[in-house]
């Protein structure tokens, strides 16, 4: 028994370790946890990625070659990152997507840059990633001031005027929640609750006791989807009936999984598009194949983001004939116009911010769907 | 003062929850002095394996809600405790005679292959639980809205602890339980058979852990894989501050946790709110090294 | 037999320690910085050994001694521009004055007591740093712009340039792996192993217990903290994400793993537990399990560790004349 499972664990070592270089293929980077809190993000991320590289294959490759997705495994944490984005950059991409987090995204940056490899990042929107002025970092999900500056429009235009604040005190949220504070200081607004709850959690009844007795008029949360949907039905059966406003964290169907239809309804959320909200062939053609392959819809808008940084590398790559990183990062910056994403048209300022109004509002209607309201 | 009682509400229905799985650590702890970092990935795999049965037998619409409800409990309890004696002969009974901390890298491995093997298995997003099992009924207390659920899950909490108090103090089985945990050798002396006993402490610890997943899911209704890792720490902070390897203890320690964490959050700070727990269970060793109910233990390392 | 073991290893340790030197220069980036986090896990678990190993103190918060190295060292840098290296001892002695102020009261607890103690330690260290204590930890965004070291005006980016930063890892391993053997086998060292297998003996022996625990606790924190000191000016940000209760037991794993009270021991550990997860990054979503696995069976098959500290031999030979009669 003992031996048998020595040799099985050689054989894992010997099979993982035997790289495939085959050099008549383009490869494209995909950093993404799949394991650790954030791994159901990653697996989106994956098969999204994947299933954009077969299509891309399927239609006869770029440049005359085959795409090949290169997965690194980032952990959701710093150090693993900065592992993986070495490991990467060894793997000759010629760009890479991802990934998650901010501060995970800010331990691989230093790495791809050193080794002038492209990096779409999709879901990391702390503000200072694009202001180091690095020439080949890109992202195509919104920054923490744009939505910041949104929520705030949006809180206002509904005519609130005792605001609670929540946050859970990881960067993003708390990134948010800070830039949506200081707006509305500035607008006299009256603040009257600015917290943290802790994620992971499954009780927030504490919290949201704390809440009622301020009173507010709306609570803004900033944090994920399991804590809001969580939120949402203890709130109900506490029969407090506050409503609240998310961030887009909080844009996947699992909320309502979680919170149930009746006490989801009426959730209003900040989000870039869903892909089946918009009008264009791409983002219908894409929902349909993800459905084919998965049968399912992608969980969250992250990983969609994921797929379009996908998408404008292979645009890049396309219209530059090239994987040369100058040419594709000049083409990225200067030349690429409302592309058509999968959410959104897509182009890229100077600091490689994606350019454009993004965010739409939300609302959970009474059979637990997103509808977009304006 | 009327928050003052809300919260102390909450708290105490989460503190049942974290007593539940502090049972588990302390009784493997009492018999083995074995902390078992793997206690809550077991807790999670009660919740899974809880949904799995829920979603596939259609039990509720069998025989109605309650009883389906309880049979799946049990189901869930029964096959959470193979799974812990599975556990323990793969990864601690080989370590019996080693030192104390082997078994513990061993039970941290194991943590991490559980939780690992519950997301491949399940995928990495959250599950969620079929809602409308229970009622969702609010009491008024001296009119102060209480969801009767907390009161159940904490009444559930209760039974189950005050059922296994029972079981140790007054039946046979469980005296053999008491003798193995205060000394192996003299216990095998008098006739006990340690190994059964053993099994039997590794199957009804993780029975109570997986009923703690099963009411979690059906009360909060969404579970993750990583959820066992932030139960499983509450849990064994609970059991020390109760004083571990003393049931009455574990009992204590996680209700007054959930209680130290509720009122800590509303009146101190909600973000400091785990720092306060920990640093109110650090000052309460520091007065009592033992914890609140344990007895000096001699140290064997 | 025993003597024969005994000579065959000097030739082994020179020769991994010249595959070492030498492994840069074929390994490529990638594995180099592996090797760098391999160093750096080395280091922290030759601290924790001297108080889990040697101390036999069940320590599993070390990763707050770290953290406070670390911090120290950004805080300092970014704000007056100060060189990393310059503080390095900064960085220790804060994490030894916070190791002396919480250990003081905790050091009488026992065993599993400690443990959570110091777990508890870990945490609210770690929520203190997310909720911006002071103002001065940048909450959960963290400390960025922190610089590389610099040796002699040579500049070393731990980045950019792994095998620079090797060297540099490596040569304040070497000092430490030498300190530390040094102090094993000092009047201290064996003070305190003797305290580890038997307290009340030793505090028979007149040996002053209570100072020789606080002691062992604070040089382990020192040296976690110089290497906090390192690792953030590798990294260039810090973020309290990385100085978990997670971090803390990886800490303890390398050092029971790799054979608790044992320089070569730990060194061995830390290179299973940083090297195995990246030799298993093929299997993507699968290597966590494995390595759960691979832990699991390696201390099934090795309950000591895999290279458990030798007891201490009292050779026949050299003993004197006199003593040898009896």
């Amino acid at each position: 028994m003992k031996k048998l499972l020595f040799l099985l664990l050689a054989g894992i070592v010997a099979a993982t370790a035997t790289p495939a270089l085959a050099q008549d293929t383009i490869k494209i980077g995909l950093m993404c946890p799949l394991t650790g809190s954030w791994a159901a993000e990653g697996k989106d991320m994956k098969q999204i990625v994947e299933l954009l590289a077969d299509q891309v294959n399927n239609q006869g490759g770029l440049l005359g070659k085959d795409v090949k997705v290169v997965i690194g495994d980032d952990g959701g944490d710093p150090r693993t990152a900065a592992l993986a984005a070495q490991r990467m950059a060894t793997r000759d991409v010629a760009a890479v997507v991802g990934t998650y987090g901010s501060s995970i995204t800010e331990a691989s940056q230093n790495i791809y840059a050193s080794a002038n490899i492209i990096q779409v990042a999709n879901g990391s929107t702390a503000v200072r990633l694009t202001e180091k002025g690095l020439p080949y970092f890109f992202r195509t999900c919104p920054r923490d001031d744009e939505q910041g500056r949104v929520a705030v429009k949006t809180l206002l235009d509904s005519g609130y005027e005792n605001i609670a604040i929540l946050h859970d005190n990881t960067t993003y949220a708390k990134g948010l929640a800070d830039e949506a504070k200081k707006l509305l200081d500035e607008k006299d607004v009256n603040i009257v609750f600015f917290d943290a709850l802790t994620p992971g959690e499954q009780d927030y009844g504490t919290i949201l006791s704390k809440m009622k007795t301020k009173d507010p008029d709306v609570v803004f949360f900033t944090g994920y989807y399991p804590e809001a949907g969580l939120m949402l039905r203890q709130k109900m059966e506490k029969g407090w009936d506050v409503p609240f406003i998310g961030g887009d964290a909080t844009n996947n169907p699992d909320l309502v999984k979680i919170a149930g239809n009746k006490a989801a309804e009426g959730f209003r959320f900040l989000s870039p598009p869903v892909p089946g909200d918009l009008p264009t062939k791409e983002a219908r053609e894409f929902m349909e194949a993800y459905a084919a392959r998965y049968q399912s819809t992608p969980g969250s808008i992250w990983a969609v983001l994921a797929g379009d940084g996908f998408r404008v590398i292979v645009e890049a790559i396309k219209q530059t004939q090239s994987t040369d990183t100058q040419k594709m990062a000049d083409y990225l910056h200067k030349e690429m116009q409302d592309f058509p994403g999968l959410t959104g048209d897509i182009a890229f300022n100077e600091k490689g911010d994606r350019i454009g109004d993004v965010y739409r509002v939300y609302r959970v209607d009474a059979n637990g769907n997103f509808v977009l309201t304006e | 003062m009327e928050q003052f009682f809300t919260q102390l509400t909450n708290g105490l229905a989460v503190g049942g929850i974290y007593a539940l799985i502090a049972l588990g650590y302390t009784m493997v702890y009492g018999v083995l002095k074995l902390i078992n970092f793997a206690h809550g990935d077991l807790f999670t795999i009660g919740a899974y394996l809880g949904l799995t049965l829920l979603t596939s037998l259609a039990l509720t619409d069998h025989i109605g809600g309650l009883a389906g409800v309880l049979l799946l409990a049990v189901m869930a309890m029964g096959l959470v405790g193979i799974i812990g004696i599975l556990l323990d002969r793969a990864a601690y009974k080989p370590l019996r005679t080693s030192p104390r901390l082997s078994a513990v890298v061993s039970a941290l491995g194991a943590s991490i292959v559980l939780s690992n093997t519950v997301m491949l298995v399940y995928g990495p997003s959250t599950r969620v639980y079929p809602q409308g099992l229970l009622p969702s009924q609010v009491f008024y207390i001296f009119g102060l809205p209480v969801p009767v659920m907390r009161f159940v899950i904490l009444a559930a909490s209760i039974v189950l602890m005050i059922g296994l108090y029972v079981f140790i103090q007054r039946t046979k089985i469980g005296t053999a339980i008491r003798a193995a945990a205060i000394d192996q050798d003299a216990a095998r002396l008098m006739g006990i058979n340690v190994d059964r006993v053993i099994m039997l402490v590794f199957f009804i610890g993780p029975a109570l852990g997986g009923a703690a997943g099963v009411m979690v899911g059906l009360y909060y209704g969404q579970i993750t894989f990583t959820m066992g890792w932030t139960y499983g720490l509450k849990a064994f902070t609970a059991a020390i501050l109760g004083g571990i390897g003393n049931i009455p203890g574990a009992m204590v320690g996680g209700l007054l946790l959930g209680v130290i964490e509720a009122l800590g959050a509303t009146y101190i700070s909600m973000a400091w709110k785990d720092a306060i727990a920990f640093f109110v269970l650090i000052l309460i060793l520091i007065v009592r090294p033992t914890g609140l109910l344990g007895e000096r233990v001699a140290e064997k390392i | 037999m025993k003597l024969a073991a005994g000579r065959i290893k000097k030739p082994a340790y020179g020769a991994i320690i010249l595959l070492w030197m030498i492994a840069p220069l074929f390994i490529g980036k990638y594995w180099t910085d592996v090797l760098n986090n391999v160093a750096i896990y080395a280091l922290l678990g030759l601290s924790l050994n001297i108080i889990l190993g040697y101390g036999g103190m069940f320590h599993m918060g070390h990763a707050a001694f770290y953290a406070v190295g670390a911090y120290t060292t950004a805080i300092i840098n970014t704000a007056w521009g100060v060189p990393v290296l310059w503080l390095m001892p900064a960085a220790g002695l804060a994490a030894g004055l916070f190791a002396l102020v919480v250990a003081r009261p905790i050091i009488h607890l026992r065993g599993d007591y400690l443990l959570i103690v110091t777990i508890g330690m870990v945490e609210i260290v770690r929520i203190a740093l997310i909720n911006n204590v002071f103002g001065i930890t940048g909450g959960a965004n963290g400390i960025f712009g922190i610089d590389s070291p610099s040796v002699f005006g040579f500049q070393i980016n731990g980045i950019v340039a792994p095998a620079h930063y090797f060297y540099l890892v490596t040569a304040f391993l070497a000092i430490t792996i030498v300190l530390f053997y040094l102090l094993e086998n000092s009047r201290f060292g064996r003070a305190l192993k003797f305290l580890c297998s038997d307290e009340v003996a030793a505090e028979g022996s007149g040996i002053n217990t209570a100072g020789y625990k606080l002691a062992a606790f604070v040089i382990g924190a020192v040296w976690a903290g110089m290497t906090g000191t390192l690792y953030a000016s590798k990294m260039g940000f810090i973020s309290p994400e990385s100085f978990s209760f997670w971090e803390s037991v990886v800490m303890f794993m390398i050092v029971i793993l790799g054979g608790s009270g044992n320089i070569a021991g730990v060194l061995l550990g830390a290179a299973l537990i940083i090297g195995l997860p990246e030799i298993f990054q093929g299997l993507q979503q699968y290597r966590l399990l494995i390595f759960g696995l691979a832990l699991m069976i390696m201390m099934i098959f090795r309950p000591q560790g895999i290279l458990p500290p030798k007891p201490r031999s009292y050779p026949i030979d050299k003993l004197e004349k006199n003593e040898v009669s009896l």
